[in-house]
């Protein structure tokens, strides 16, 4: 199987940790897109021209991430990352969707940095922070509902914080979090999350 | 069940079609929710933190998002089969088409919110002629597999039809249809069933 990908891109990296999580990092073979080429070469699997999207051996191409890492829990036999049913299986859904909408909210303001001033609306890049600032309040009040069996809900949490520090720095987020921030550090220590770290600064 | 609704949402539509093709409607009592990117809706953010639409509420009490996992929760509720393919090639085949769905969505939506939210001289116009670019590509590979969406309310159906009312809606002027004849007319047909005309956008 081919994975489109970036070390930048956090959707990518957590589909990357649940596969070291499932055993299955060796089975994938990761191509990198940079955004000059990325429609180039992801494009023709997809035509949004996202990554991560996965290519199986027969040209099957499968996004986003939350439908690749569902394909993979398909593919072993241990005990799956998305519980196939009942509450759990929503709790997990949930916090992947919480996790992802951080995502989106933490890259339309790094990418909002990178424009010309005069080009930047400061109200719309509040709204986003503030967004950003209520989830993570959120899970501040309930780290209890990342305790327990791994599930792709806290992998996400985790690749989400991890772009935070990445991108925004440590300052954005663990001062008002901290036992999130205890959390996150001690789940970072999974051979899975050390393998996937982004880069430096770049 | 509750669900934070509001009427020209197009990921709001998708999960209020799924109620009404699973017959479960009766089941939700929708709360009008109307928000805006700038000002959320405080009952709305109390319940999902994100604060976007739809967000659905079991009679458990737990929230539910995104659009995708209430469908998928709906599906299960109602004991339904068909809708979504349980496994193999036509299961992630339709779960590929919501994920391009959205892909359009987002990319569309977020346009809408520049042209309506940022001040005209802040538009970025390289930047929305990316996301317009994404549409277009997207767009085209639908009119490719236009034929396998198939006359039927599964999820991938009704999301794409979903996606092309929100086109209509607010991007008519840059017509879809021109060029992708097998998608218009597919989406003609099918945008006829009760479903569709009950949830036309407005607003």
């Amino acid at each position: 199987m081919k994975l489109y990908s970036s070390p930048r891109s956090p959707y990518v990296r957590k589909v990357w940790v649940a596969a070291h999580e499932l055993g299955l990092a060796d089975r994938l073979e990761l191509i990198e897109a940079t955004p000059r080429n990325i429609i180039e070469v992801v494009g023709r699997h997809n035509p949004l021209g996202q990554i991560p999207t996965l290519v199986l051996g027969d040209g099957t191409a499968i996004y986003d991430s939350p439908v690749v890492c569902d394909y993979l829990d398909t593919l072993h036999d241990g005990p799956p990352l998305i519980p196939r049913d009942g509450p759990m299986r929503w709790q997990a859904l949930k916090l992947q969707a919480i996790a992802d909408a951080m995502l989106d909210q933490a890259i339309a303001v790094y990418t909002d940095a990178g424009r010309p001033a005069e080009q930047r609306n400061e109200a719309m890049l509040d709204r986003r922070r503030t967004r950003l600032k209520r989830c993570l309040s959120s899970l501040e009040d309930d780290t209890a509902s990342l305790d327990g069996a791994l599930t792709i809900g806290q992998i996400a949490v985790a690749c989400a914080l991890g772009y935070l520090d990445f991108r925004l720095g440590r300052d954005f987020w663990r001062p008002e979090q901290p036992n999130l921030a205890a959390w996150f550090d001690r789940f970072a220590e999974r051979p899975s999350m050390r393998a996937t770290q982004h880069p430096g600064p770049g | 069940m509750k669900l934070f609704y509001a009427a020209a949402s197009p990921f709001v539509r998708m999960v209020w079609v799924t109620a009404l093709e699973l017959g479960i409607a009766d089941r939700i009592e929708r709360i009008d929710s109307g928000t805006t990117p700038m000002e959320a809706n405080a009952a709305l953010a109390e319940a999902n933190p994100v604060a976007k639409l739809p967000t659905l509420v079991t009679d458990d009490g737990d929230a539910l998002y995104d659009s995708r996992v209430i469908c998928e929760y709906l599906i299960v509720e109602a004991g339904n089969e068909t809708m979504l393919p349980a496994k193999g090639r036509e299961h992630w085949s339709a779960l590929r088409l919501l994920a391009l769905v959205n892909g359009i969505l987002d990319a569309a939506v977020l346009r809408r919110y520049e042209a309506a939210m940022r001040p005209e001289e802040k538009q970025w116009e390289v930047w929305d002629e990316g996301q317009r670019l994404k549409v277009v590509r997207a767009l085209d590979e639908l009119e490719r597999e236009a034929d396998q969406l198939g006359d039927g309310a599964t999820l991938g159906a009704i999301a794409v039809a979903c996606a092309l009312g929100y086109l209509d809606f607010r991007f008519g002027h840059e017509n879809w249809r021109e060029g992708r004849p097998k998608l218009a007319a597919w989406h003609d047909d099918w945008a006829k069933r009760p479903s569709m005309t009950a949830t036309v956008p407005a607003g």
